[in-house]
């Protein structure tokens, strides 16, 4: 079995936007960037199918950007289990949107053919998740997006996905798409060793070009970043029994706030 | 003169209340720029209601394929229904549903697709306003195509005032005679009860390490069946087991907006602010006076949540 992690980097959650006011760039100087949390769990899923399944599984981690991503590659996709890499470098590709990632992907899984494709459900800077559904769209393949659980078997895939107040069971053939969310799988961390070997794993750097494919234009364009809204100070209750005090939270919740 | 297209999102007939959002405010921006508004929904419910919210017409396409949500399937109808429309705009809910269908409808239409958004404006073409970093910012997105999908993050938009009018309905068909898509949604599991979906809650009660002990989250399921509210948690108690992952407000699990959120025994770690920090009104419960969750709220008490907590309840139960 084939499988292609999509991954990406980005800055970590602990990461401040430093923003006074509205402007058409954003200061990413004091950004940490680190693999993508959700698409941890698209490594670990893979890493744990070529567990159950033994020697005849590949897993082929696939990510676009410079060579700032390398790091993350290495250390948390090579060093934890991927057999290999691809990355795709071409200035086409700096602020990419979903769609021209989603082509680019598509135009590597496509020229090397897999049977499962895993991605993150979305990333955690854009937040969009377009990715993995349009993935499939362009492959003609199945899809299955934020799933919790996931189990192959003879050419299936059986995915359950959250939905509101539940889950709902996805099956389909292989190939297919599969976003991760949290509660997947517990990702591993890489062992000291191992991120040391992780560098004599093969890694292949493409552009567009090499691989085909006229990027189109992006369909959207971020125009502007924009602050949130500053909030009042917050307004302490203070008494010195806490049952009054809880009381009086009601009453201002009620008559001031207005919101019970 | 931009004709806008928003789909009914319905399950088993239920309808969900984005839908009647998002009519309402495409209402208000085609009664500015022109244009009109076009309820499209799949699969059997009854959608009387949708000329009240300010839809001019609706249409319906029903059949055995539309009966159980499938992907594939769905996307292939709202495409069917694009090519022979053309709206400028669809808006789809983001919902569990909605975000899965958007992207690969956009994929299939080659059309732009934007995620949660939470303003729109019209001038010769939208520009879409969505939070992102999980709200710790927000991005105005310019759309390049001739027709965006978007998606619109439930509660975002408000009912306007029911116009009392009414919308045709007419029936379409989605083309999917014949059609065997390659993934199928076989079975949907609900939990029991009436559980208050975190996304589109109102209020919302979540609880952090401050509760000492995992028993201790019945203190936070209490006080939010009181009020009517979610349940929700920070990443910490998520990641010690202590509560599902779904329950999870923050960067790494639900962006939440609701009217009151209540934050007890969270200290506010910055993911976690960034989750929540669109609401409308925050109250923070802990007892460490510096600790950051202050800085987001409106209202806080400096106490011990055990003290605090039962009697809040008690004093909400007894309100008039």
């Amino acid at each position: 079995m084939k499988i292609a992690v999509c991954v990406t980097q980005v800055p970590d959650s602990e990461t401040r936007i430093n923003l006074a006011a509205p402007a058409s760039e954003l200061d990413q100087s004091g950004f940490t960037r680190v693999l993508n949390p959700y698409d941890a769990f698209a490594v670990e899923e893979a890493v744990q199918i070529k567990e159950r399944l033994g020697a005849d599984c590949e897993i082929t981690a696939i990510t676009i950007g410079g060579d700032k991503v390398l790091e993350t590659i290495k250390k948390d996709c090579l060093a934890v289990g991927c057999d290999k890499a691809i990355r795709v470098n071409d200035d086409a590709m700096i602020g990419a949107d979903s769609m021209q990632v989603a082509k680019v992907l598509a135009a590597i899984i496509k020229r090397d053919g897999y049977d499962l494709v895993l991605a993150g459900k979305q990333t955690i800077d854009g937040d969009s998740g377009q990715v993995g559904p349009m993935l499939a769209e362009y492959l003609d393949c199945g899809h299955a997006s934020v799933v919790t659980k996931l189990e192959l078997a003879d050419g299936t895939f059986t995915a359950t996905r959250e939905i509101e107040g539940g889950a709902e069971i996805v099956t389909g053939a292989l190939p297919a798409v599969i976003t991760c969310q949290k509660g997947l799988n517990e990702p591993r961390l890489p062992s000291l060793p191992n991120i040391m070997k992780a560098g004599m794993k093969p890694q292949e750097t493409v552009s567009c070009a090499d691989l085909g494919i006229d990027v189109p234009p992006a369909h959207t364009t971020v125009t502007t970043y924009t602050p949130p809204a500053p909030r009042a100070a917050c307004r302490i209750v203070e008494n010195e029994d806490p049952a009054a005090a809880a009381k009086e939270l009601a009453r201002l919740l009620r008559d001031e706030a207005k919101v019970i | 003169m931009p004709n806008i297209a928003v789909f009914i999102e319905q399950r088993d007939g239920t309808v969900k209340k984005v839908a009647w959002q998002m009519i309402a405010k495409a209402r208000t921006i085609v009664e500015a720029a022109g244009g009109e508004v076009w309820g499209v929904v799949l699969g059997d419910a009854d959608v009387g209601e949708a000329g009240a919210h300010g839809a001019h017409k609706v249409f319906q396409a029903k059949g055995d394929a539309l009966t159980t949500y499938n992907c594939e399937g769905w996307s292939r109808a709202l495409a069917t229904f694009c090519e022979a429309h053309s709206p400028d705009l669809l808006l789809v809910g983001s919902t569990a549903m909605g975000k899965d269908l958007a992207p690969r409808l956009a994929a299939r239409i080659d059309a732009a697709c934007v995620s949660d958004c939470v303003g729109i404006e019209w001038s010769d073409g939208f520009t879409i306003r969505r939070p992102i970093f999980a709200g710790k910012c927000y991005a105005d997105v310019k759309v390049n195509t001739a027709l965006a999908v978007v998606g619109v993050r439930p509660n975002a938009f408000t009912l306007g005032e029911s116009g009392g009018g009414s919308a045709v309905t007419e029936s379409f068909d989605a083309g999917l005679e014949g059609f065997v898509p390659k993934a199928k949604v076989a079975e949907r599991q609900q939990a029991g009860g009436k559980k208050i979906e975190l996304t589109e809650a109102e209020v919302i009660v979540s609880g952090g390490r401050g509760l000492k002990e995992a028993a201790n989250y019945k203190l936070i399921e209490d006080l939010a069946e009181t009020l009517g509210a979610a349940a929700g948690a920070s990443r910490a108690i998520v990641d010690a087991g202590w509560v599902p992952h779904a329950n999870q407000v923050g960067q790494t699990g639900k962006t939440v907006s609701p009217k009151l959120y209540v934050a007890i025994g969270i200290s506010g770690a910055i993911q976690h602010l960034a989750g929540m920090s669109s609401s409308k009104c925050i109250v923070a419960i802990n007892k460490d006076p510096n600790a950051p969750i202050f800085k987001a709220a409106d209202y806080g008490i400096v106490a011990d949540l055990f003290d605090v907590v039962p009697a809040f309840r008690d004093a909400i139960a007894a309100l008039d």
